[in-house]
Order: C-alpha cells, then structure tokens, then sequence
C-alpha cells in the first residue's frame, strides 16, 4: 500500500527468489519453477490490480447517475445504465468539438515537430560548423525552463503579431501548432541528435559518392534510417501534446467575439470545474470516460508499435 | 471575502468568491436595517479610451460605435444572466458593440493581458481568479466610484448607491476607493436537518455551550455532531471569524484586519478559538472531515452521518440532485461563544461575485454602463430567476418561492444585529494562504488554539512589518 | 561543396530556430528580464533593482523548504522508479517456468506490458479525479474502504493520505503519497522499456550463464543490468527532469496546492504562488528569479548526471 512497502517488494521478492529458484535449463525443477511463476504473477496482478481497477472505477461510475456516485462512491455497479450522462458531456461538454480541435492541433503539432525537429537535429550532429555547440545548448537549455514564467511574454507577443497575422495571433491552429513545435523541439532535438550520430557514415559517404545532394541524403537516406527513433519520439510527442493544457487555455482565447478553439484537456478541466459549481458528477466522468477510451483504444491497436518504437529508439 | 487563490490548473475546487457568485440562495428578502455604509468613493477616474457626451442615460459618455469587451465566469451562476444584460445594454445603447465572452480560467487568461491590453470588464471570480490584493496594489483597477454616483438604469433620481444592499459597497471599497463591485448575495451559517432534530427532541443551539451539551446526545443517536470541509480551510475560516466576531465584537476583527499588534491573543479571541480546539478535542467532528472537500462533507451531512455543518445559502442549489425527501434543510446563526460575547447577533452575510474593470481598459465607460444595466431592476431580477440567488441590489428575489433553507435564512437575517465581515485575506495573499494552512493544522487536531494563535500573529506581525507590502485598514 | 553545405545548414536550421526563438526563448529572456525588476505581473510599472531579487531568494524559507522536497523527489523518482520497473521486466523476462529453451517470461508477459503503460496515456485531469478518489479520507475513499475491510485500518481513525503532514522517515507523508502517484503513473513505461532492452540481450548470453550455473536471480544482476546499464542511464535523465517538475501532481492533489501547511511545498508550487496571489509588491519580478534559479540548478544537475554517466552526449 505504502511507498516504503513497495520498497521492501524488491528485496523481498529476491529473498523470496532467491533460495527456490535454481533452475537449470536442462534439469529444471518444476516445482521451484512454480513457485517462481506464482510470485512473479502475484506481484504483477497486484501491480495490474492497482492500475485496472480505477479506469474500471472511472469507467462504470460514468453509468451512474448523480446521487449514486455521491452516495455510493465504491461501488462499481451502476443501478441503471444512464446513458444520458454521454449525450450531456457530449452536448454541454462538448467533448466532440474539442475532439476535433484536439486532432486538427495535435496532428500538425506532431508532424512539424517531427520533420523540424530531425532536421535540425540531423544538421546539429552531423555538420561541424561555427556555433554548432551553442545552438545545440540552446535547444537543451529548453528543457529546464518551467512553461508558467514564460506566459505572459508569450501572450503579449502573440497577440501582439495577431494584429498584423491573424493566423499567428490567440485563439488560431496555426498559432497553437506552432506554438506546441517550439516547445516540443527541445526533447525532440535532444533524443533525435544522439540518434543521427549513431547512423553510419559510410551510408553517407556512398549517397554523396552517388551525387546525392544535402537535402536529398537527408530525405532519401537519413530519414528513414531513423524511423525506430522517430517512431520513438513521435509516441513522447503525440502522448505530450494530446495532454497539453496549459500552453491552449493560456493562448487560445478569442481577441474578438469569435468562439474559443478549446481542446480536450481544457474541456476535461472545464468539466471538473463546473462539477463544482452545478455537481454534475456523472456528466464529469462521462465525459473523462469519452476522453480516455480513444487515446486507451488507440494505445491497444498500435501497442505493438509504441513498444517496438521505444525499443528501436532508445535501445539500439 | 476570500479567495483559494489557487492558480491556474484550478482542478481545485472552488473560492468562497466561486461559491458566492454562485450563491443558491433561492432568493431571499433581505432585511432593509440598516443605512449603507458609504464608503467614500474616489472623486475622479482613470478612464480611458473615446468617450462620448455624458447624460443621465448614458452617464459615463460611452462613446457611439466603440466596443466593450465582457469577460463571464461561467461557473455555476452560468452565463446566461450576462447574455440577457447584454440585450439589455444593446437596447439602450445600439451603437455600442458588447463583445461576451465566458470563461472558467480568469487568472490564466486574463492575468498576461491585463498590463496591456485587458478587457473592459471581468468578472474575477471563481477558483482560478486573481488575487485583488495584487491588482488593487498595483494600481491596476479602474475606481468604480462614479458608477456609485451615477443615476440608477431605472430612475435617473436615485444614484445606484442606494439601491444597493448593505456591504455592498464596504465590500468593494479598498484604501477608500470602489474597486469592486459584488453582484450576488450569500449569507452563512451553521446547517441542520429540522426534520431530523424534530425527530430526536433535539433544539438547534444558539451557543457553544448548548451545543457541548446536546452533542453527546447526538452521539448516543450514532450521529457525528459536525461536520466540515476540511480539505478547503476557508469554509472553517467563515466559521472562526464569525466566532471571533461574536465573541469580541466588531472592533477584534477589526483589529485583525489592520494587523495590529496583539489582535490575535486578545481574550475573546482566545475564546473563540478555544472553542474551536474544543469542538475538534472533545472528538465531535465527523471522522476524516479533515480531509473532506466541501461536496463530500455535504454528502456526508445529507445522508445524515453529521448534525450540523458550517457553510453558505448556496447549499441547496450545489446538492440538490442528492437532498432526500424528507430533509428540511434549516440554517442557524455561528453560534456564541461565551456569556459575555460582545455582538452574540451579528450575522456573517454579503456580497460576492466581484466584477472589475482594469484602468488600462480601452472602454472603461463601457465597462461600468454595462455594469449600471446588470444593476437595474429588470436585470437583478433576471439573475434571481435564472440563478435562485440574489443580486446585492434591493428587492431582485422578491418573487421567492418556497425553501426551508431560504425561510431560515431570512429569518435568520431578520434577526441580524451587525453584518460580520473580514478582510485580511483578500488584503494580503500571504495571510489568506497562511491562515488556510493553520485553520487546517487547527481543524485536524494537530494544534492548539494557542499555537493557531501564535502562528496567526507571527503570520500577521510578519506582514505587518514588510514595507514592500502596501497597508490597508478599515475603521 | 563547401558553399551547398552552409546554405544547407542555414536552410535546414533557420525555421526550428526561428520558432524555438520566437516561442521560447524570448518570452524567457524577457523572464529574465523581469527578474531584475520589481514588476507587480498587472500593471505596466516596473523599474530596475538588480539583484534584490536574487538576494531576497537566499533568505526565502519557503524556497528553502521547496528546495529540500524537490530533492527528496529528485533521489526517490528515478530510484524507485527504475528499482520497480526492473523488477517487474525482470519477472516478466525471466519469471517464468523454465523449460528446455532455458528460462522465458511469465505467462501472459504481453498483457502485462501493456496494461502497466495505461497510466502513461492518460491526461494529468483523469488522473487528478481518480487519485482523488482513491486518496480520500474517510471510510468512502477507495483506499480506506478497502483497508478498513480489510481491518487493517480502524474506522475512526482513517489515513489522511495526501492531507497529512506526519514525517515518515523524515519526510511529510504527503509527499510520499504524491511520490507514489508519480511511480504509479511511470512504471509501465520504463518496464516496456528495460523490458526491450532485456530481449535485445543475446539469448546464448543468458544460456552461457545457466550452464555455469547461474540462478535466475544472479544471472539478472551478474548479466542483465551491467547491460541494461546505458538504458538505466537514459531513464534515470528523464526521470530527473519528470522529478523536477512533480508540480501537476502537487497542485492537483494537495490542500492549497503545496500543503497541507507547506508540507508538500515545491519550487513550481512557490514559483506561482508568489508570481500571481503574494501580498508583496514586485511579486512577479521575485518570481521569475525563482524561475531562473531554478533553471540554473537543472542545468547544473543536468550536467552532473551527464558527467557521471560518463556521457559528454547521450547516445542510444
């Protein structure tokens, strides 16, 4: 239950290992061998236990109406499905508006994230130049600055350059998605940059033989020897900008009387505020529940993908 | 008036301001005693922008063909009262473009635009609202003094001033000037369920004495005498200043408020605090209300775990999808302290849901003509019938319909003597955040009322002697 | 040759660079601007006072105390977190019967990877709601409910989890909690990847090993980690960053984000308290010095941790 516990799991998963476990491949024990299974499993379902059950939680609640979930907060099964609580969030949550805004952003956020941030990565590993090591650094330096104290600078400069470039000023996507690259380069600069530095040079050597010119290697040749690692990093990306919440509430507010672009982590914390003020309990957990199974379901068809492409990219 | 002051995730519930404004009071007949307490309102603004001539319809001259930019917390008051004040507006002035818009995260979205280019008028409100103390010190508000003087929207006779409720404009005055101006009306107590007491022979206390009395009575019925929300300290805080108020009169908060030496350890508040410690001490409170946040406290006290429960008339609206059929909510004053409590019949009541229009608005004029149309009668009385609360102006829930909650309230504020009212967490952020912290350490049992005590004058002396934090005081 | 490269680079930097500049950099450097100032965050008057600031940020007990618990997460994040993750890849890997191809993971090693990733793709606000649920402290609460069953909890006295203060081993018993959130949430990650790392891990490696007759468990810690040493490195660099910045979970789920009374205080947690809501004047100007200090203790860690990986760069 306790942290200090799951300290004490590890040792005293090895004492419990330990003595019982000597398998050897040819001779193997059986009946060490089970024991070993069933601590193993009984170590993982716990772990499993702990990360199913409040989805499951989260999940069923939202069949619950108001009172039950108030009344009978542990229960996992709803009196009677209400449905209604899913056409609410959807309708006053609008939870599908936001889905829609979400996916226009995060798409573009992660494309251009992608392709400029490998571009620059690749010329900053791979070309000696003057000032090479600063630029690098600079992008490093990225990672460190905490977003909430750069806030009001960025606001005033937005809609500042939203006077002239309405597309470039508050409450625009091209804005936001702009705005998601030049925070998402750092990481992906630094993870893209120890990758390219690993790919051979030879591969190079003999595309520029060939009379392939810069860009050409680079697309042709680079790039998708790259592809483990920026599967890698479009997974920390994709996952980094659906999540996002601070950098559109601050930024995408309407300068005229126009309707604000909100996206879904904005209406998830718009609808946990409002559970506060009119106890829409169960609209809240519809709607996380609306929220959550996409982004759930995505991760289980591509799984296999997100597991091979943070292999390919970190453990090459 | 208080705020969580908490910051821009604001998954945190919400702000006494937030619950103000939100205030479920489903109307209630204010009693008229009483004068105003007029506070001098500043002779002069900074407005800006183009204004246009000045007339009884159109006091502030807002200038044809300008706009005015509104900004809505849409928490549980909504904002469809704000889309009707903006037909209203526009009916009076057609030349005048309203630009509405509704929002939950003030601080986050206005806070980087305020130095430059703020909107006309912001409803600061909510969790995630600035901290007044911040904008007033800075000199970031426009001094809505002139809109005290101007004619009132229905009668160009009466000045706006007068038909507003008592506080109101106590409320909103810092430093002597008008900086805000609370639109809803809330009144605190502590809450009991009449039908439940009715049932056991048990009579509601009036006093801390009565109440040590009746709770082992409660006890012996398997109820929890009291309940709380612990996880948000400022429900408590209404609840200990009430006490203080009770128990050393007008000038001990007073003297709280103004940071003046020793305000803290003076005798009465002692009481009042020794009252508190004894409540948790004496093993009365529901278990875990520590740790409980506002809803699940009332959850708690609605499925009949607790006797009474200290908070605001919004109650009924925030629970009742939960309120069972037979419950009759009832609110009763703070109760005394002791025998010689000075002010045994002040009420804590007044207004909330601030509304701010920065000095670097482009349209102040606007800002404040629109505020003059929320305050007219068709508009007050819009927001009852939309919201069930009340406006701070006279007479907007006269059409009340039937409550127990809103019965016991007017009663209770028919028997009100003097309005309890503090100030020093909307003065110093550091005191509010401070104060929250002990009232919880406090509330949890893990200090003494001496230690809140002397925590609270260390906080105090603290910034009291700080020069880079401006003063205010109240007389 | 020489020219096509530089306009090459120039081409290939110029837009990364411009956005990064644009979006990140600036507002910073106007941070830091602030951070010489006595600006008050709401008005436009500000003026010139050099280092006060900074001055002012040594004698802060608050920050003091921020400083110590951003510590204690900086130490216990990566450390548990990585101790866990290795533990379960390791029972996932090897937990299993052994047979005649030599030891092999647990039955359904699949399922678990991926349900263990789930915390990993949900939004900060789901897991706020849940974890608030789960923390809550009476008998209503997942947890307490659950331990009071149990018996292991006695019903008038329930944990106050995240509202309780009470040092445990020194340290506030909120933080521990909140730590364990953040382990919750991080495990399944690292475990997908150790665990990628292990299978990466020539098999004849581990079966040299057997025949010498290596148990499970010091064929892990004699085989598999000094292995897995440079994926290690790599998790424990982000684990870093991710335990500098624990402030979503503290503002989400502690009373008065950072309490109860200060107990869960850290940097980011005083950084915008006193940014927005202190009492002083030039709030956010000693803000933003918090801010900068702040960045330069990262850096500083960053190139620590770098040194003692022994990595002038971090490669995969």
């Amino acid at each position: 239950m306790s942290t200090v516990k799951i300290e004490k799991d590890v040792p005293a998963a090895d004492a419990g290992a330990g003595p019982v476990s000597r398998p050897s491949r040819r001779l193997g024990n059986p009946t060490t061998d089970s024991v070993f299974s069933g601590f193993s499993h009984l170590f993982l379902l716990v772990w499993g236990a702990m990360v199913v059950f409040p989805l499951l939680w989260v999940v069923l609640s939202s069949f619950k109406d108001d009172a039950q979930i108030l009344k009978e907060p542990l229960s996992l099964i709803p009196d009677s499905l209400h449905w209604g609580n899913f056409s609410r969030a959807w309708g006053e949550g609008h939870i599908g508006a936001f889905f829609f805004n979400t996916v226009i952003i995060v798409g573009g956020g992660v494309f251009l994230t992608m392709l400029l941030g490998s571009m620059a990565a690749y010329v900053l590993a791979r070309y000696d130049f003057p000032g090479n090591r600063v630029i690098y650094y600079l992008f490093l330096a990225g990672l460190t600055l905490p977003v909430y104290l750069a806030a009001v600078p960025l606001f005033v400069g937005t809609s500042k350059l939203g006077q002239q470039f309405p597309l470039l000023g508050t409450n625009s996507y091209v804005m936001l998605i702009l705005v998601y690259v030049g925070w998402s380069l750092s990481f992906t600069i630094f993870f893209m940059h120890s990758f390219f530095k690993t790919l051979p040079q030879t591969v190079a050597e003999a595309a520029m033989v060939d009379g392939a010119s810069h860009t050409t290697l680079f697309f042709r040749v680079m790039l998708p020897m790259a592809k483990p690692g920026l599967i890698s990093i479009g997974i920390f990306n994709v996952l980094g900008q659906w999540n996002q919440w601070y950098l559109p509430v601050l930024l995408m507010q309407p300068a005229g009387g126009e309707a604000k672009k909100q996206v879904i982590a904005q209406g998830l914390i718009e609808l946990s505020v409002n559970q506060g003020y009119k106890s829409d309990w169960s609209g809240l957990f519809a709607g996380v529940t609306m929220a959550m199974l996409p982004v759930l379901i995505v991760y289980l068809v591509f799984q296999r993908q997100v597991q091979a492409g943070l292999t390919g990219g970190i453990t090459k | 008036m208080s705020d969580t002051r908490s910051n821009f995730a604001s998954l945190s519930p919400l702000s006494r301001r937030s619950f103000l404004q939100r205030a479920a009071l489903a109307g209630l007949i204010v009693t008229p005693a009483g004068g105003l307490l007029a506070a001098c309102a500043g002779s002069s603004t900074d407005n800006n922008g183009a204004t246009g001539a000045a007339s009884p319809d159109n006091p502030f001259g807002v200038a044809d063909n300008s706009k005015v930019d509104v900004i809505v917390f849409n928490g549980g008051l909504g904002d469809e009262y704000a889309k009707f004040d903006q037909t209203l507006f526009t009916g009076k002035h057609g030349k005048v473009t309203v630009n509405l818009s509704s929002t939950q995260k003030i601080k986050t979205e206005q806070q980087p635009r305020f130095s430059t280019t703020p909107a006309d008028l912001i409803n600061n409100s909510g969790a995630d609202s600035m901290a007044l103390d911040a904008l007033i010190n800075d000199g970031a508000l426009t001094d809505l003094g002139p809109l005290l003087d101007a004619p009132s929207w229905d009668n160009k006779d009466v000045k706006v001033r007068d038909t507003l409720l008592p506080g109101t404009v106590d409320d909103g005055t810092f430093s002597g000037k008008f900086y805000v101006l609370n639109y809803a009306y809330t009144v605190f107590g502590i809450w009991y369920n009449k039908a439940l007491f009715d049932k056991n022979g048990w009579t509601a206390p009036n006093t801390f004495d009565e109440f040590f009395t009746l709770a082992p009575k409660i006890k012996a019925a398997g109820v929890a005498p009291f309940a709380f929300a612990g996880k948000y300290p400022y429900y408590m805080r209404w609840a200990i200043m009430s006490w203080i108020w009770k128990s050393g009169g007008r000038q001990a908060v007073v003297d709280i408020d103004n940071l003046k030496a020793g305000a803290w350890k003076t005798p009465e508040v002692m009481a009042a605090l020794g009252a508190t410690e004894k409540l948790i001490k004496d093993g009365h409170a529901l278990t875990g209300s520590a740790t409980l946040s506002h809803t699940e406290s009332q959850q708690a006290w609605l499925d009949g775990k607790a006797a009474f429960l200290p908070v605001g008339t919004w109650l009924e609206n925030e629970m009742k999808a939960t309120i069972p059929a037979d419950f009759k909510m009832t609110i009763s004053n703070f109760w005394g302290v002791a025998s010689g409590d000075k002010a045994a019949n002040a009420v804590f009541a007044g207004s909330g849901e601030g509304w701010i229009v920065p000095k670097k608005a482009a349209n102040a004029a606007g800002g404040m003509e629109f505020l003059r149309g929320m305050l007219s009668k068709e508009g007050a009385a819009k927001f009852a019938s939309l919201t069930h609360s009340l406006t701070s102006t006279k007479g907007s829930g006269d059409n009340v319909t039937d409550s127990t909650a809103l019965t016991s309230a007017n009663s209770l504020m028919k028997a009100a003597g003097e309005l309890v009212s503090f100030k020093f967490p909307d003065w110093y952020g550091d005191l509010d955040k401070g104060s929250q912290n002990a009232i919880g350490e406090l509330m949890a049992g893990r200090m003494t009322a001496a230690k809140f005590a002397d925590t609270m004058q260390v906080a105090a002396d603290k910034v009291a002697a700080d020069s880079s934090i401006k003063k205010q005081t109240r007389a | 040759m020489q020219h096509g490269k530089a306009r090459f680079i120039a081409g290939f930097l110029a837009l990364p660079l411009a956005l990064y500049v644009w979006y990140v950099v600036w507002p910073f450097a106007q941070s830091i601007g602030y951070s010489f100032t006595d600006w008050g965050g709401y008005s436009d008057e500000q003026h010139f006072i050099g280092f006060a600031n900074y001055a002012r940020l040594f004698k802060d007990e608050l920050i003091g105390l921020a400083f110590w618990h951003n510590v204690f997460f900086l130490i216990t994040v990566p450390l548990i977190t990585i101790a866990l993750a290795l533990f379960f890849a390791f029972l996932l890997n090897v937990g299993g019967r052994g047979n005649r191809a030599g030891i092999r993971g647990v039955w359904g090693s699949g399922v678990y990877k991926i349900i263990f990733f789930f915390p990993q793709v949900l939004s900060l606000v789901l897991i706020a709601i849940m974890w608030q649920a789960i923390y809550r402290g009476d008998d209503q609460g997942l947890l307490n409910g659950l331990l009071i069953k149990v018996g292991l909890v006695d019903q008038s006295n329930p944990v106050g989890f995240v509202a309780d203060p009470t040092p445990f081993l020194g340290v506030p018993a909120v933080l521990w909690w909140i730590l364990f959130i953040a382990i919750w949430g991080g495990v399944g990650f690292y475990l997908v990847l150790f665990s990628a790392a292990m299978q990466s891990i020539p098999k004849d490696i581990y079966e040299a090993a057997l025949l010498d007759g290596a148990n499970r468990v010091n064929s892990f810690t004699r085989v598999t980690l000094p292995l897995l040493r440079d994926t290690v490195s790599i998790a424990w660099v982000y684990l870093g960053f991710i335990a500098l910045d624990m402030y979503a979970l503290v503002f989400v789920m502690t009373p008065s984000q950072g309490g109860p009374n200060h107990a869960s205080e850290i940097f980011a947690s005083v950084i915008n308290f006193t940014a927005f809501n202190s009492s002083r004047s030039g709030r956010y100007g000693y803000a933003c010095a918090m801010g900068v200090a702040l960045g330069i203790f990262t850096m500083i860690l960053a190139a620590v941790q770098l040194r003692i990986t022994r990595r002038e760069r971090l490669e995969f």
